[in-house]
């Protein structure tokens, strides 16, 4: 049982990293309807500058990743301008083998400044909880609280206010959208800030629990691709409901079945869902 | 498509024209000039992607090498010889290590070719002696590359399955007799997992399930912890690269576990320590931290590595084998009097092995190079990291290389 409770806590809060991960990615593809294979390389980015923040200038913890989080922001709204808006009308392929040279970018310019050494950041938050006999670290407990407000805050975000609502009728409609006055170029822009935003905040509260590297993102990119094809492409609730069941079920099989498959479970997932039901479990009405 | 105007199009051609010619004359510029012979010594490793930081230590050591030997003066048959290193990206991928050996052989005359890696040695193996010849400096310590008779091999650093009898008994002395795994899941790593499981089990051990996981993929490690101490073991087998390890070590004791660790040689105890508090490391069996080394020219390469790594990184064996390894290969270009026959300079390096000067000793020096091609130090040490947080050295028996 306490090893349950135990697994059931580390479950949660892999499950939190990966949506908000996930979240950013499925927003990106419902209003660009691109797969951003650089997403990974933004969470790395994030990750690194939170790092540089707290450890090189001292700033504390969550304002660190604040601030990288509104830099990352800012990059992410350069990617679309620089890298998607000029490809917006030649064929899809381009716009992925364009985000493959986005990701080695990133990696390379990370390895250029901090080098190819893993690098470890620090976190203020020490000391664990005991909850029925299983040792809880604080920094999970962390995680779990930040990626509930965050995703609280950004279905506020986009069910009520104005800029979010128009993501939203961008992914439903984009011609009509366009026709009340939307402008979808400014709302790529912000999506993709958006993405990047989200993921850096993933990547600042994951990596005290684990480590900086130019690569790190690699992995995290593979599962979330699992994620949002498994929630639907472009959903939201999707994205959340798909973050924390693959991460339970990664967790849950690890421990019960074997490491061996825990690892795998996230294509066994992804192999079912595009076998069973290719859209997802929730579809979105797919347009062109 | 615009067309270009007949002008600008000739005057297009004859830019590119200039261009190619510019960029092959200063292909050319490389080689021969310069004082005496440059002689090239190949490196392919990895130096971006998940490898890099690995690729990176096996350079530096291979750079200090270089420099401390032209600084000395190499002189090959009365000439004197300089030597240069020249280092390409493989990515980890065996494919790409191969196709670069063959360019640093055949566009370079690299006669010394270094690669880092198991994979790459092997795919490596299959051109080094054929249409081009060169010596295959091999850093690894998986005896397969030995066990294929290549005759221009030679294997630096003593074989991993060396370790396994020594590091059961140690671990068994101060943990108990079960064993839990936890090793990495990458080729070596389950190579590894299984000399320990054989070692353990020949000791009368217990061992629980196989709970490797891949280290470059996990994100939370407390997951395969908590499986892992499930199992209540006396002592865990980890390894993989040290950050990661010493990150599980962490969450392990963090998590109440109070018995002995196992730590797979691509870990070090000491660059552990740089991730994590020494507190988490105690009550481990590991190889030799290089600064616990005692050997003539340890001192030294000490501070010539801190000055140009830097004093925060830990110099590892990656770096220090290989510095010693160039060192073999230059003292066996002097002694074969060849700087271009591999097979000349592979004959010498028996030879070679007493005449090196003390100043390269720096990590366990090999006595004696065996037919396959194998260095051997006969005074191999491992070292247990005892509750004081002190290194005591843990003398091994090495295992022939044939199975």
């Amino acid at each position: 049982m306490t090893l349950f409770i135990q697994q059931l806590f580390n479950g949660l809060a892999l499950g939190g990293v990966y949506c908000l991960a996930a979240i950013g990615l499925t927003l990106v593809f419902g209003v660009l309807r691109i797969p951003n294979l650089a997403h990974g390389a933004l969470y790395m980015l994030g990750a690194y500058i939170t790092y540089f923040f707290l450890t090189t200038l001292g700033v504390p913890y969550i304002a660190a990743i604040g601030i990288a989080a509104l830099l990352l922001f800012v990059v992410g709204v350069g990617l679309e301008r620089l890298v998607f808006h000029p490809l917006r009308n030649s064929p899809h392929t381009h716009h992925m083998i364009a985000a493959v040279g986005a990701m080695f970018f990133f990696q390379a310019l990370a390895q250029a400044i901090w080098g190819a050494d893993f690098r470890r950041m620090k976190t203020p938050i020490t000391g664990g909880l005991d909850i029925l006999g299983a040792e809880i670290s604080a920094q999970r407990i962390v995680i779990i609280v930040t990626a509930v407000i965050v995703l609280a805050l950004l279905a506020w975000f986009i069910k009520r206010s104005i800029h979010g609502q128009t993501i939203e009728a961008i992914e439903q409609d984009r011609i009509g959208a366009s026709l009340v006055g939307i402008s979808p170029s400014m709302v790529s822009m912000l999506t993709l800030g958006l993405s990047a935003l989200l993921a850096t905040v993933a990547a600042g509260l994951v990596a005290p629990i684990n480590l900086l590297s130019p690569t790190m993102g690699d992995a995290l990119n593979l599962k979330v691709f699992a994620i949002i094809i498994l929630g639907g492409l472009g959903s939201l609730p999707g994205a959340i409901v798909g973050g924390f069941a693959l991460a339970l079920a990664e967790t849950m099989t690890a421990t019960y079945i074997s490491s061996a498959v825990g690892e795998a479970v996230a294509f066994i997932v992804l192999v079912a869902v595009l076998a069973i039901k290719p859209t997802g479990l929730f579809t979105k009405a797919v347009q062109r | 498509m615009n067309s270009v105007p007949r002008s600008r199009r000739h005057r297009l051609l004859a830019s590119a024209a200039i261009g190619t010619l510019a960029l092959s004359m200063a292909a050319c510029g490389g080689g021969g000039s310069g004082d005496g012979d440059t002689v090239v010594i190949g490196y392919t490793g990895p130096l971006s992607g998940g490898g890099a930081a690995y690729g990176e230590n096996v350079q530096i050591g291979l750079e200090m090498a270089i420099d401390d030997l032209n600084a000395d003066g190499v002189e090959v048959d009365g000439e004197p010889v300089t030597l240069e290193l020249k280092s390409l990206d493989d990515k980890y991928a065996p494919s790409t290590a191969a196709s670069n050996a063959q360019r640093l052989a055949d566009q370079d005359k690299a006669p010394v070719v270094v690669s880092p890696n198991a994979g790459a040695i092997k795919a490596i193996q299959q051109i080094n002696s054929g249409r081009s010849n060169f010596l295959i400096s091999a850093y690894t310590s998986d005896p397969a590359i030995v066990q294929s008779d290549n005759p221009l091999t030679m294997m630096i650093p003593p074989n991993f399955e060396s370790y396994a009898a020594e590091f059961t008994e140690t671990a068994m002395k101060h943990g108990g007799k079960k064993l839990a795994l936890l090793g990495t899941q990458s080729e070596y790593g389950q190579q590894w997992t299984e000399s320990i499981t054989d070692a353990w089990k020949d000791a009368g051990g217990k061992i629980g399930g196989d709970n490797s996981v891949d280290y470059a993929t996990v994100s939370d490690f407390a997951g395969p912890v908590s499986k892992a101490l499930a199992e209540k073991p006396d002592a865990i087998f980890v390894g993989g690269p040290s950050q990661p390890t010493a990150l599980i070590m962490e969450e392990a004791r963090k998590q109440g576990f109070e018995g002995s660790f196992l730590v797979m040689d691509q870990a070090k105890l000491d660059e552990m320590a740089t991730v994590t508090k020494l507190d988490n490391l105690k009550n481990s069996v590991g190889v030799l931290p290089v600064s616990e080394y005692e050997d003539p020219g340890t001192a030294d390469f000490l501070k010539k590595y801190a000055d140009k790594a830097g004093d925060k990184k830990v110099p590892t064996s990656e770096t220090a084998l290989n510095y010693q390894g160039i060192a073999i290969i230059a003292k066996a270009m002097e002694v074969s009097g060849s700087v271009d026959d591999p097979e000349k300079i592979r004959a010498a390096i028996s030879d070679a092995l007493p005449e090196v000067d003390d100043k390269y000793k720096v990590n366990g020096f090999p006595e004696e190079i065996t037919e396959q091609g194998h260095l051997l130090n006969p005074n191999l040490e491992a070292t247990y990291l005892d509750d004081e947080g002190k290194y005591t050295k843990v003398p091994i028996e090495q295992v022939s290389d044939n199975k």
